[in-house]
């Protein structure tokens, strides 16, 4: 009795240790950029380096954000990724619901072909999207980048959907038939109803994807005024005199918005993830 | 009477709800065919061709792209560099994921600890790329600072700047990002493992680790395989990580071929060479999917 205490402790010793070691190298990098961002230049400059500002300030913040290129980016960003998530959940919610519960010829083609779709880099789009973009004519508008945006999205976003469709019991669709409902009415009023948590978080998911994305962004915008804030951002890293307490401030900026939201729709995340990939 | 109009009923709406479900799967098949498939076509179409950045028009060369990149002597460099990037961030990323999943694993309330550890998962790569850059900074970067004070690194020298070091940053860096998603997939494996077999084999008297090496990893095996193809795929073509961080140097040892993609089609304006790269490493990549998916699409689904 007494050792199996004693053995209790013991795991229980190893295990927080273990946690305590795995949080550390995880929150290592996003707290030292959030901390670096609240000291002032004396602090930041300072060797040997010291974890925790002693005279916090928001200055850098202050500076970045009167900036108006940078709130430019911001908007850029949040206009084509809540387009590309916009565009992204209508294409997906139709064509997951069609590949969950129907059956017809060529639909294990079309499931193939978004897996492959899912699988494709966007390294490997980049050329032939910046040509068919450019003889497009969309190479100055935010529709070349949102296009390109949701080559790589929605592949993701059908794969995540599919189970939540197949999850709907075969029941309630059989119970709405015998009342006489047509299939549109079903699928408005039973089928989306009951997906909505799972299409709002797929979509989100979008959103995110599309926020961080910086190979095809930079490559897809010419324009300036229309650069999205990662690709503002590489630039920033790229000039000779870098700035570091601006640049902590506007990282910080840049990712606490996307971890506050993802956390919001994580659990669904999760579970249409698991669901779509743990049956390999 | 009532009964026949029910079945009448039945039948239309089978029709009815065929046509539904065909109509639904147009958006998906349009954009596939126009900005997936077509593109696909295209780069391969391209790489057979003259084609500059800017040039809207080309001729075909036949495989001069292929030969020119054949006898390109850093081509093989930089197969080898990639070879490198690939096979410790695979094998980096997934014993992580699963270490970490099994330490989930172990207690019920791992669910705060879990969203906490997934969260490298959607960091914005630019802004990891810029911390970064930031802790291995020469003069002030904490990294640089903890590896001279430990006699790793010359006084004021940043490890991005040593050829072997700024690869293991690299790749470290790598780990860090794209562990959570081997971790979730080994979590939800481990999950669905029958908790009987693990009362049985407590009953048997089986120690830790007979039960780990019996029970656990024998369930784990699918899910490895399908996990390393997929991660062997994203890792061999990601781009932004390394192009951000190092920008393939120095002196050419982080250049992967991703970014030599890069260079030749936005260094040197060289579009249809730069396809040749991209269709030579994305045939490899294809033996890779096409096997992935048929894993992934023959277990139902």
């Amino acid at each position: 009795m007494k050792t199996n205490i004693i053995k209790h402790i013991r795991d229980d010793f190893w295990f927080y240790i273990m946690v305590l070691i795995t949080v550390m190298f995880v929150g290592f990098p996003l707290l030292w950029m959030a901390l670096s961002s609240l000291k002032p230049s004396v602090e930041l400059f300072k060797m040997p380096p010291q974890i925790f500002p002693k005279n916090p300030t928001l200055l850098w913040y202050k500076n970045t954000f009167s900036n108006s290129t940078v709130v430019r980016y911001f908007f850029n960003s949040f206009l084509v990724a809540s387009s590309t998530m916009i565009i992204d959940m209508v294409i997906a919610t139709l064509g997951a619901y069609s590949l969950a519960r129907f059956s017809y010829r060529g639909r294990r083609f079309i499931m193939m072909t978004v897996l492959s779709a899912y699988c494709l880099p966007p390294i490997m789009l980049m050329i032939p999207l910046y040509r068919i973009i450019a003889a497009l004519g969309l190479n100055s508008s935010y529709l070349g980048v949102i296009i390109g945006h949701v080559t790589f999205t929605f592949p993701f976003s059908v794969w995540l959907l599919i189970p939540f469709f197949q999850k709907v019991p075969k029941e309630m669709e059989e119970a709405a038939i015998v009342d006489g409902a047509t299939s549109l009415k079903i699928f408005s009023a039973i089928m989306l109803p009951l997906c909505v948590p799972g299409i709002l978080s797929t979509g989100i998911m979008a959103f995110i994807l599309s926020w961080n994305e910086y190979l095809l962004s930079s490559v897809l915008i010419i324009s300036d005024t229309m650069k999205t804030l990662t690709v503002g951002l590489a630039n920033y890293i790229s000039s000779t005199e870098i700035d570091w307490g601006a640049i902590m401030a506007l990282g910080t900026a840049t990712t606490l918005p996307i971890v506050i939201m993802f956390s919001a729709i994580q659990k669904y995340f999760v579970e249409g993830l698991t669901a779509g990939a743990v049956k390999g | 009477m009532e009964r026949a109009r029910l079945m009448g009923h039945k039948r239309d709406y089978h029709t009815q709800r065929q046509l539904l479900g065909i109509i639904f799967i147009i958006p998906t098949v349009l954009f596939l065919l126009v900005f997936v498939i077509y593109p696909v076509i295209y780069n391969v179409i391209l790489s057979f061709t003259d084609a500059r950045l800017m040039k809207p028009d080309f001729s075909f060369i036949a495989f001069d792209n292929y030969k020119k990149l054949f006898s390109n002597m850093r081509f093989l460099k930089y197969v080898k560099n990639t070879l490198i990037w690939t096979f410790f961030s695979v094998i980096g990323q997934l014993l992580l994921g699963l270490s970490i999943a099994l330490l989930i694993n172990k207690k019920k309330s791992g669910t705060g600890l879990r969203s906490f550890l997934l969260i490298p998962y959607v960091v914005p790569a630019v802004a990891l790329a810029l911390v970064t850059k930031w802790v291995t900074n020469g003069d002030y970067g904490i990294v640089s600072w903890w590896l001279n004070s430990l006699g790793l690194l010359e006084y004021r020298q940043s490890p991005l700047a040593v050829p072997g070091s700024a690869m293991a940053v690299l790749i470290i860096v790598n780990i860090w990002r794209s562990y959570p998603f081997p971790m979730l997939i080994y979590w939800a494996t481990l999950k669905g493992i029958d908790k009987e077999l693990y009362d049985a084999a407590n009953v048997d008297g089986a120690g830790t680790f007979q039960t780990f090496w019996n029970i656990t990893l024998p369930h784990l095996k699918n899910t490895t395989i399908v996990l390393a193809i997929l991660r062997i795929v994203w890792t061999a073509t990601y781009f932004d990580l390394i192009w951000l961080i190092t920008g393939g140097g120095p002196a050419g040892t982080t250049t992967h071929l991703p970014i030599m993609i890069y260079q030749a089609s936005f260094g040197t304006f060289q579009t249809g060479y730069a396809s040749s790269i991209s269709v030579v490493l994305g045939l490899f990549l294809f033996i890779c999917v096409v096997f992935y998916v048929k894993k992934t699409i023959a277990n139902d689904r």
